[in-house]
């Protein structure tokens, strides 16, 4: 057994009162009336259907399916004395013994861009870097995939803005590479975290809310599997180019995000079918594809710990990357 | 293939991405530095990364699979296959992680599968999984056998299991254990197919009368087939062979007693006062029956009296005889000894244990056949008993005579087989015929007697005997208590005998002392049959229609009987076949025969017109 205090019990006792209180309002909201309410103001809930495989040899001929991914392991303490690993990975559904990798890294302790001071604590500054490094490998890896494969479409792994917001260089190329070839891009995004539909109610006002929600939330459990919710409303995202949808891709309640640029928004619908017919159906909800990239592309921690012991000298291993932490055997 | 994960001096993984494995496969692995090792495969696996077993997360629905396929990626491709080795030989350093790994061509376990040429040793079945190391094979090996899978004949495509039978001079006796219907009789008749084949001298004990080989398989090709009928003989007890009462010694005779029904020490005392040598059965009869009518009478007066009253000369005789015999044995034979030795005696008679003698089983012998002693299991207890030591005894003296140059006649070795061997030597209680198999169990090999025990029950087997079984082909067996004896019995792995359960009827593992570790092989098709192979519901199916058609043949000629007639058919049926039926009987028996489709029955106004089909 566990020693746990009463005190350590009595916090998480309050803290699902309070959550409780908050989201009793979501929980208890009816149903249909949100569904109204979407479908009239924010657009439409669509039932797709999956493709048949016919339909799917389609893409075969046409070149295939690019899936793109990324991952990151940092090992070592807190600012500078880290080191961050971060791998991307591209693969065609037609050519699977050539993946793509593209491999960078990032550590405070040395810096290619602009001169910061190591001393200075910066976390956040250590943050953009680390997800713009990501970023571009990422569309690294995407670009040489679609010289190498012409792919019909790309699926990337997260959402398309995130690319623009945090790369926006690289991102420029890619897209309008994608669109000079005429390849789709779309983004798949597992956790959204977008609030239009919260937004929306703010603007409209016919349906009372006092909290903030965002639009995970208030869409959980609210799609039937295979519906997707297209928007029509002048989003921010739209403003910058993209168009999204939301669906619910598997049994599981909560909904997935897509999103796709303004000039292929013709392909969204398409697109969202091809991603429900590659999503099992009892599984979180992202194509199995991407899951595959996934597992591929990830490095277990073990494995860059090897690879760090062996080829970095052990002085500089022991004196900059293993933090206290690492050492505890308890 | 290479050889991936931690390593052991003992075991490793081989890993694969193109070839699935299977078990008891055998496969060399090249070690850069310790040179080529080989290893026998004793777990095959499969896995997929993207298919995992995840019982309460994402499953890949087999739709997506089949639609991730059409648009160009096929998840099967990335199953690996993976097995555990164990090498045969431990090697001195733990195998070098990634060495490569190969098939073995068969002149590099030639040693390992075949110790034997063919024609001296019984060529039993093939060993399983080894089709790809025959594939260059030498022709001598080749098409020696077919083998049954799913009820078909195969031609042989794997390296034949050949049991060196010569070995058994320094690892004797061979056990064979399995549950019913494992393929364990059947193994055994192989077994005695080979041993005619090569004129060993053999004895069978057959108390199920099912091991006759006058009877070819029908299921083999043309040209396959040996007939066996002048190289074995069955001999019934109490019919074909028996025991020659003058022959018996006092022990003999009280090992017979015994093993009709167990001996008290008073009964066994009255024996060996009683016996004579050379008595016929009628003497020693005689002797004693008489000799119970005298204690009948209870003092010497009473047969003083006899004596006196007697009418006639034999019947004066006759009681004169009886006081002698009072008075000489009175004393030491209690009368309720003598009365049980009686019965017994009149026990064995009755059972006809005394007719004949055992000279056409020794003639068998030296002819080198193969010769199976039928009876019901008890009464062959009793003359196995007798058989056995006669037999061995015979060898024994040969052999002893050969360095004390005392000439005895010449006896050849020979082999002792039984099927159901727990109610020769049973373990927990003495019998006769177990002490005689104990002995031989013991000795047997120095005289060039050995022992084929077969048994679904080694469990009940006397342990002595099975310690002394070197080789033990082991088939399906269920019973957690046999497996446990088993296991402690032989040197197959917690791996084989988890499998034990589930092997296929005809699949054994065959642990041999001479080779130092297991086989996995699969007995061959034999080439006769067992007269017991009819299913006995095909057999009443069979009875019934045989009766039906007999039943219309008697009444064909009498179509159309009317309902109103039977009395007048009945009456013709039993003077011409002699056979009777009652009205109620007969319209039953033709109603059979209309449900049967054989005739048709017309209804009339009055009564039913059974008619021939047109």
């Amino acid at each position: 057994m566990y020693n746990v205090s009463q005190e350590l019990k009595n916090k998480i006792m309050l803290v699902n009162k309070v959550l409780l209180d908050k989201y009793g309002e979501v929980l208890s909201m009816d149903r249909n009336a949100l569904r109204d309410y979407i479908n009239s103001k924010v657009g439409c809930i669509l039932k797709i259907d999956k493709f048949t495989d016919e339909e799917l040899k389609r893409y075969t001929n046409l070149g295939g399916i690019l899936g793109v991914d990324g991952s990151k392991n940092r090992m070592g303490g807190a600012h500078p004395h880290f080191i961050e690993v971060y791998q991307g990975l591209a693969k065609s559904t037609l050519h699977k013994e050539r993946p793509i990798y593209k491999v960078d890294f990032y550590t405070p302790l040395y810096s290619e861009e602009e001169e910061t001071n190591p001393l200075e604590e910066n976390t956040e500054e250590d943050q953009r870097i680390s997800n713009k490094k990501l970023a571009a490998i990422e569309i690294e890896a995407a670009l040489e995939g679609i010289n190498a494969f012409n792919p019909y479409a790309v699926m990337m792994d997260g959402s398309l803005i995130r690319y623009k917001i945090v790369c926006s260089d690289k991102w420029q190329e890619l897209k309008e590479e994608c669109e000079r070839r005429n390849i789709i891009l779309v983004g798949i995004i597992k956790d959204i975290k977008t609030s239009i539909i919260r937004e929306s109610i703010d603007e409209d006002g016919s349906i009372p809310i006092k909290e903030f929600f965002y639009d995970r939330e208030l869409l959980y459990g609210l799609l039937e599997y295979g519906e997707v919710i297209l928007t029509n409303i002048n989003t921010k995202k739209e403003e910058r180019g993209f168009t999204s949808l939301f669906m619910r891709s598997s049994q599981s309640p909560t909904v997935i995000g897509m999103d796709i640029l303004n000039s292929q928004q013709s392909c969204l619908l398409e697109m969202a079918r091809l991603v429900f017919t590659l999503t099992p159906k009892a599984s979180r909800g992202v194509p199995l594809w991407l899951d595959i990239i996934d597992s591929e592309v990830k490095i277990p921690d073990q494995m860059i710990r090897g690879l760090l012991e062996s080829y970095l000298d052990r002085k500089i291993l022991e004196m900059l990357f293993i933090s206290e932490r690492d050492k505890r055997t308890m | 293939m290479k050889v991936v994960g931690i390593t052991t001096q003992q075991e490793v993984y081989v890993g694969s991405r193109e070839r699935n494995f299977r078990i008891n496969e055998f496969l060399i692995i090249v070690d850069p530095h310790q040179g080529d090792l080989i290893g026998e495969v004793v777990e095959a696996r499969t896995y997929n990364k993207y298919i995992p077993l995840n019982l309460n997360g994402d499953l890949a629905d087999s739709s997506v699979l089949q639609s991730l396929k059409a648009i160009g990626y096929n998840v099967e491709e990335d199953t690996i296959y993976i097995a555990r080795v164990r090498l045969l030989n431990e090697a001195p350093y733990p195998v070098e992680a990634g060495s490569d790994v190969r098939i073995p061509q068969f002149s590099e376990v030639k040693d390992l599968m075949i110790n034997c040429s063919v024609d001296e040793g019984l060529v039993l079945g093939i060993i399983k999984n080894t089709d790809q190391m025959a594939l260059d094979m030498d022709e001598e090996y080749k098409n020696l056998l077919c083998t049954f899978e799913g009820g078909k004949i195969k031609e042989q495509k794997d390296i034949p299991y050949i049991f060196n039978i010569k070995s058994m001079n320094q690892y004797p006796h061979i056990g064979i254990f399995g549950g019913s219907g494992s393929g364990k009789s059947f193994g055994l008749r192989v077994m005695l197919e080979e041993m005619m084949n090569l004129n060993i001298p053999t004895i069978v004990l057959d108390p199920h009368f099912e091991m006759d080989f006058s009877e070819l398989g029908d299921y083999l090709p043309k040209g396959k087939t040996i007939d066996y009928t002048d190289k074995f003989r069955c001999l019934q007890v109490g019919v074909d062979v028996g025991v020659r009462f003058e022959d018996l010694s006092p022990q003999d005779l009280k090992n017979l007693l015994d093993a009709s029904s167990p001996l008290t020490d008073a009964m066994s005392n009255v024996v060996d006062i009683l016996f004579k040598k050379r008595d016929s059965y009628t003497s020693f009869y005689n002797r004693v029956k008489m000799l119970a009518e005298a204690q009948e009478e209870g003092s010497l007066d009473r047969i003083a009296r006899r004596i006196e009253e007697s009418t006639t000369d034999l019947e004066r005789q006759g009681w004169q005889k009886r006081k002698e015999l009072y008075l000489n044995y009175d004393k030491s034979c209690p009368y309720s000894s003598v009365r049980g030795i009686l019965w017994r005696v009149n026990r064995l008679y009755n059972e006809g244990i005394f007719n004949n003698d055992i000279r056409k089983i020794e003639e068998g012998l030296n002819q080198g056949k193969l010769m199976v002693i039928q009876g019901n299991t008890r009464i062959l207890q009793v003359f196995s008993t007798y058989l056995i030591n006669n037999l061995y005894h015979k060898r024994r003296s040969y052999k002893d005579g050969q360095f004390n140059n005392s000439s005895s006649e010449y006896f050849p070795p020979f082999v002792i087989v039984t099927d159901e061997a727990h109610n020769f030597a049973p373990k927990g209680y003495e019998c006769p015929s177990k002490s005689i198999l104990k002995e031989i169990s013991q000795e047997g090999r120095k005289y060039g007697v050995f022992l084929i025990l077969a048994t679904q029950r080694p469990t009940l087997l006397d342990e002595t005997i099975t310690a002394q079984l070197n080789t033990k082909f082991i088939f399906r067996t269920v019973r957690g208590s046999d497996i446990a004896t088993i296991k402690e019995e032989t040197d197959i792995t917690e791996e084989e005998a988890r499998r034990l359960p589930y092997l296929q009827t005809g699949d054994v593992f065959i642990s041999e002392s001479a080779r130092g570790r297991t086989v996995f092989a699969r007995i061959r098709a034999a080439h006769t049959t067992s007269p017991h192979t009819e299913n006995p519901f095909d057999e009443l199916k069979g009875k019934l229609q045989e009766g039906d058609n007999k039943f219309y043949q008697i009444i064909k000629d009498k179509l159309p009987i009317n309902g109103d007639d039977f009395i007048n058919v009945i009456k013709e049926i039993e003077s011409e076949t002699g056979k009777t039926y009652t009205i109620g009987l007969f319209e039953e028996m033709l109603d059979n025969l209309v449900k049967k489709g054989l005739i048709i029955k017309e209804k009339t106004p009055f009564f039913n017109v059974y008619k021939d089909k047109i």
